[in-house]
């Protein structure tokens, strides 16, 4: 009776090459398109998940152990599996409406959302985002 | 000897719920349909056969849990609850959509 499935919710992707991977809703299209004529979103998330920082580490591995790449998609409703979590970053003046159409332009796209996700990596919170899903 | 009684009586009951519902309101019957409800949150009521898979259950649950709609977990299998929907095939999840002239929305998750 309450709707979930809004932007800045935690995902994870069920399906596709980024199966297994959180991720962040930024837009919805609950009733589908005339291209994608079923419920599917545009997901912000992460491909590769920084690696664990212990406080042995110098400042320059500190920041190689930080680095996360994103990924930027469209996927159907029955291919993700929504939590609990949310995470409130703010990626819909990153990735405007025709970041998806070619490819540098998601390239661009991706880069903004690196940046996003990494200073918030770094502030520690959203702990549970940002670590790997074991399965 | 006198619980059981009562587990009968409200099973029956349930029973009836559900039948009258199929009769007047509106429903959903299986897991696709179901989850499709639960994320556009047309569902009222799930409920959920007891042989249901454990992982498939949970899954349920969660996303009723996100989309604050009351569980109910039938006492009967899938044979059982599609003889109590009045289809003849099997049904191990079903979301009710609009209760009709049922009270099942009101009397079923107090019950829980």
């Amino acid at each position: 009776m309450v709707k979930f499935l809004k932007p800045n919710k935690a995902v994870i992707v069920l399906q596709g090459r980024f199966a297994g991977r959180k991720a962040v809703i930024v837009k919805n299209f609950d009733d589908g398109t005339r291209d994608r004529p079923y419920g599917h979103c545009l997901v912000a998330g992460i491909s590769k998940y920084p690696k664990k920082v212990i406080r042995k580490d110098s400042a320059k591995k500190t920041a190689k152990k930080s680095r996360v790449k994103a990924f930027v998609k469209v996927v159907n409703y029955n291919h993700i599996m929504p939590t609990r979590y949310t995470l409130d970053v703010d990626l819909k003046d990153a990735i405007t409406g025709d970041a998806l159409e070619s490819r540098d332009k998601k390239v661009t796209a991706c880069k903004e959302i690196k940046a996003r996700f990494e200073e918030r990596f770094k502030t520690g919170k959203n702990r549970w985002f940002f670590s790997k899903l074991r399965f | 000897m006198v619980s059981t009684k009562k587990t009968k009586k409200t099973h029956e009951s349930i029973n009836n719920r559900l039948a009258l519902v199929m009769k007047s309101g509106k429903y959903t019957l299986g897991y696709k349909t179901v989850l499709r409800t639960l994320r556009s949150s047309k569902a009222k009521l799930i409920i959920i056969a007891n042989n249901c898979p454990p992982l498939r259950k949970s899954e349920i649950e969660y996303y009723a849990m996100l989309a604050k709609v009351g569980v109910h977990h039938f006492n009967g299998n899938n044979v059982d609850l599609g003889t109590a929907c009045g289809k003849y095939y099997r049904v191990c999840c079903l979301s009710i959509i609009d209760p009709g002239d049922s009270d099942i929305i009101k009397s079923m998750p107090g019950e829980q």
